[in-house]
């Protein structure tokens, strides 16, 4: 079978792989990568529990090819923290108690990454609608977002 | 007074949490075991036909392909929670009764094989006709789906009590409405998946479940095996809400494939078939008859509902009585007849969603303000009224320890402002009050208790061990706060070992709402037991009297003396040395009445103790379009006392998300057979944007049974935030809806009858 390669960074590493023509990204990371952080919930781009950023923007995983990201930079939730500090989005997600089975949670998290880089002091408003992107089926979403003004706010107080 | 608590009671963060935000957390999907093989499973096309044969020849023959599996591979099993209704094979020996029904599994090197494999497995069926609704399915002639169930009615619970047609003989009013909801998915955003390895005689399994030991004991009679070869390991669960309860037939396909290579094998269902092959919610048609008093007493009800149960029995009986059991829980019925109809159709497998039978619930609460309406009577004073005190007995004579309805009733409509808006809105704008009252745990055999066993180690640090099970709602770290408050240590001393069928011992799980009232209840006992055998040795160390001494901050203190004290740790190694280690043990059976037969005998205690909520929900109509908003809403719940206040909170929370929105946009839609939206594009669930503004309120019965006054966290919202919205829809309105969920279509239609045919 026909096999790409693509140079790709995921979580400041780089390598070249040999992929599939019809691998998504969410294969890759997960079976290629054992990053199973980003989950399939659907398969088509619905519910967001694959989301990553990809240069930066948050991406469902499970409906791009990477035969497609040659050169492209890739952050999953397990390359969020430095190692040794959990990112405030992280924190702020434990301790307002928006984590209920968290199978969304990396997803949840990777999309507010996304909007926390665009703008440091998000309104209400705008983290409602960028987290509305992404299915949660535990927590109504009150705590996450909650979570996301606690942690635009700690973001900005360290920026 | 409420009584203080080192830890209980407080803000925690979860114990599961930093694994779930830093993307460690594992779920069965995730595991990769060595030489693991992948499956797939073949599944029916046909709703409804006989096989006639099976050859898997040339599958066998791909190169990749390890093995395939047919009912022939089995041991003529079938499940079923009771004797009576052991009917599902989980692989199809010689009919399959629903499209997508489990006919062969393949396990291959890789998913892409396995699929392949599967085009080359050949299945000759001999199509029957099928049944798709139970009105169908009750028909004299209508296809049989199992023969031994005459007009293909699976289950019927018959309830009476007092004297039901001489009530309705007295009654001043009566009114008679009939209302059907369409079913709905669970949606857990984990699509179902299994591991299963065999090894040297031994099984171990993965899935996301429920319950470990109900599903352990399940798959050991289906697979013939002693229950300790069976081992179902703890892993993390993407959501359950009823789904995740029982056996699945994945379970099995995954458990043959792996004990016929010899290799574990990773069984993972895509989304659409999670939604066409794992469990569905029952649809249901409920005609309800209730007479009441000029006062706004209900003396009589009278009450009759079909649920689709689809092709196989399942929870069969316990689906068809739960509904009307949460009803008559909430309220005081004295002459009450009930006659639940489970009828088999040719769709896919049925269980339980959150409690099972809102829909049922939000027709009789909506007809109860109709009745109000009549009498001119406000709806939170006909509630407070019929609601149930402590002290008081259910119709079938379950005993009221704790709570009452009045008290959730009273601060949710306060909270929420009632008086000021009932009545006062505009026409389009409504408010609605949804109240329930649920069992915390019910009646399993002796699966109805949990065990527990504590460890203290030699550095003072502790292992504990419990079957209690975590889907997501926060069970893990509950238990660990309990043992945390009971042995006067931080909650990270404590090692959580759980759900693991292994070693732990039986409980019911994440069921029931057993979790905190009884798997609680056994880890506060098993540390208490392992506190006083601290204690009793720390007495005779100290010389001090043994009633004077506690536990806090990992050392033994007195509670007079600030002198005597000494490190807990140093205790645990002086039991060491005297060969007496310390070792607690405490189980906790709730005081039901296990001779209660849902079928034969309906009757008597039905769980230790219920927990009460009230729902308030506030509307606003498009009277062009039928659409409805839902702006604000509250919810307060009687959790005895809540161990983790935020963990209540978020489970109220999710609770309006999962019934007060999904009123108003969720269902399974069918051609026939054909599930039409078995993904989550069709499927529509709520989003952030949809949510309301959501009050939660927390009350406080403290239960005396309770682990530290705890019942459950949070069902009651789950059940009564659908009537909560049906009923402010009702209201803003004025003409009754008796089509659920309230899509805009369905509201339309309302009000085209109401103007045409006038209110009812």
């Amino acid at each position: 079978m026909e096999r790409i390669k693509v140079a790709l960074q995921v979580n400041g590493e780089s390598s070249v792989l040999e992929v599939r023509p019809y691998e998504t990204l969410l294969e890759t990371l997960r079976d290629r990568m054992d990053l199973t952080g980003a989950k399939e919930g659907c398969g088509m781009g619905a519910c967001g529990s694959c989301t990553v950023l990809l240069d930066g923007i948050p991406t469902r995983s499970c409906i791009v090819l990477t035969a497609e990201l040659d050169g492209a930079e890739v952050v999953t939730i397990e390359g969020l923290s430095d190692g040794t500090k959990l990112h405030t989005l992280q924190q702020s997600f434990m301790e307002k108690g928006a984590v209920q089975c968290g199978f969304c949670t990396p997803g949840m998290i990777m999309t507010a990454k996304g909007l926390l880089d665009r703008s440091l002091t998000p309104t209400r408003e705008e983290i409602v609608r960028s987290v509305s992107s992404n299915l949660c089926r535990c927590t109504g979403y009150k705590k996450i977002v909650e979570a996301v003004e606690a942690a635009a706010v700690g973001a900005e107080e360290e920026a | 007074m409420r009584e203080e608590y080192g830890v209980v009671g407080k803000r925690v963060r979860r114990t599961d949490s930093l694994a779930k935000v830093t993307g460690r957390a594992l779920y069965t999907a995730d595991l990769k075991l060595p030489r693991m093989l992948h499956a797939k499973v073949l599944r029916s096309p046909h709703a409804h036909a006989n096989i006639l044969r099976i050859d898997t020849s040339k599958a066998l023959r791909l190169p990749g392909v390890h093995a395939v599996v047919t009912a022939s591979d089995g041991f003529g099993v079938k499940w079923g929670v009771f004797k009576y209704t052991q009917d599902h094979p989980m692989l199809a020996p010689d009919k399959v009764r629903y499209i997508g029904e489990d006919v062969a599994g393949v396990a291959a090197v890789d998913e892409e094989t396995a699929l392949e494999a599967l085009d080359l497995i050949e299945v000759e069926y001999d199509p029957l006709p099928a049944v798709f609704t139970p009105e169908e399915a009750m028909n004299e002639g209508a296809p049989l789906i199992h023969h031994a169930f005459p007009n293909n009615i699976n289950i019927h619970v018959h309830i009476e009590v007092g004297d039901v047609d001489k009530a309705f003989g007295e009654a001043y009013l009566v009114r008679e409405d009939t209302f059907q909801a369409a079913g709905e998915a669970y949606s857990t955003l984990e699509p179902y998946a299994v591991v299963a390895s065999y090894s040297n005689g031994y099984l171990d399994l993965w899935m996301p479940n429920a319950g470990p030991h109900v599903r352990a004991k399940a798959l050991a009679n289906l697979l013939n095996m002693p229950l300790n070869r069976v081992r179902v390991r703890r892993i993390c669960v993407g959501g359950h809400f009823g789904s995740r309860s029982e056996v699945s037939p994945g379970d099995f396909v995954a458990s043959l494939l792996s004990i016929r290579t010899g290799r574990p094998v990773r069984l993972a269902l895509t989304r659409e078939e999670n939604a066409t092959c794992t469990r569905q919610v029952h649809d249901m048609k409920a005609t309800i008859r209730t007479g009441v008093r000029r006062d706004g007493t209900v003396i009589a009800k009278e009450l009759k509902v079909v649920y689709d149960g689809g092709a196989y029995s399942s929870t069969g009986p316990i689906a068809t009585s739960i509904p009307y059991y949460v009803y008559e829980e909430t309220y005081r019925f004295p002459n009450v007849r009930y006659d639940g109809y489970r009828v088999f159709t040719n769709k896919g497998i049925r269980g339980m969603y959150g409690c099972h039978g809102r829909a049922f619930l939000a027709g009789n609460e909506m007809q109860l303000d109709l009745l109000a309406r009549e009498l001119g009577i406000d709806p939170v004073e006909i509630r407070l009224k019929n609601g149930l005190k402590v002290g008081e007995e259910t119709a079938t004579k379950s005993l009221i320890i704790s709570g009452g309805l009045e008290e959730p009733l009273t601060k949710a409509t306060s909270v929420a402002q009632w008086k000021d808006k009932w009545s006062r809105l505009p026409k389009g704008k409504g408010i609605g009050v949804g109240c329930v009252a649920i069992m915390c745990g019910f009646p399993m055999g002796f699966r109805s208790g949990s065990t527990c066993s504590v460890k203290i180690n030699d550095d003072g640090q502790v292992t504990l061990v419990t079957g209690v099970v975590d889907t997501g709602m926060g069970n893990e770290s509950m238990v660990v706060q309990i043992a945390s408050e009971v042995l006067g240590i931080p909650m990270e001393d404590i090692n959580l070992v759980n759900a693991d069928t292994e070693v732990t011992n039986l409980d019911p799980g994440a069921y029931s709402q057993a979790a905190t009232f009884v798997g609680g209840n056994a880890v506060k006992r098993a540390c208490e037991d392992a506190k006083n055998q601290i204690l009793t040795l720390a007495a005779t160390k100290l010389k001090h009297p043994v009633e004077d001494l506690d536990l806090k901050d990992r050392m033994v203190i007195s509670k007079t003396d600030p002198k005597k004290t000494m490190p807990m740790r140093w205790v645990v190694r002086e039991a060491f040395f005297q060969g007496k280690p310390i070792s607690g043990n405490g189980a906790y059976m709730p005081k039901i009445d296990l001779q209660r037969e849902w079928v034969k005998r309906p009757y008597g205690q039905m769980a230790g103790t219920f927990s009460f909520g009230c729902s308030v929900a506030e509307v606003s109509v498009d009277m062009e379009t039928g659409s409805i908003a839902l702006p604000h809403f509250c919810s307060a719940h009687d959790c005895g006392n809540p161990i983790n206040p935020m963990a209540v909170e978020g489970q109220i929370e999710g609770a309006v998300q999962q019934a007060g929105v999904a009123v108003l946009m969720e269902e399974t839609r069918w051609a026939g057979g054909h599930l039409l939206n078995p993904n989550l594009l069709e499927y529509k669930m709520p989003l952030a944007c949809d949510m309301p503004e959501i009050q939660t309120v927390i009350v406080r019965s403290n239960d005396p049974e309770g682990p530290f006054g705890a019942k459950e966290g949070g069902l009651t919202t789950r059940m009564n935030a659908y009537s909560a919205v049906v009923c402010a829809a009702n209201n803003a309105l004025g003409v009754p809806l008796n089509e659920l969920p309230l899509t805009p279509d369905r509201v339309m239609k309302a009000m085209d009858i109401a103007k045409t045919g006038g209110e009812s």
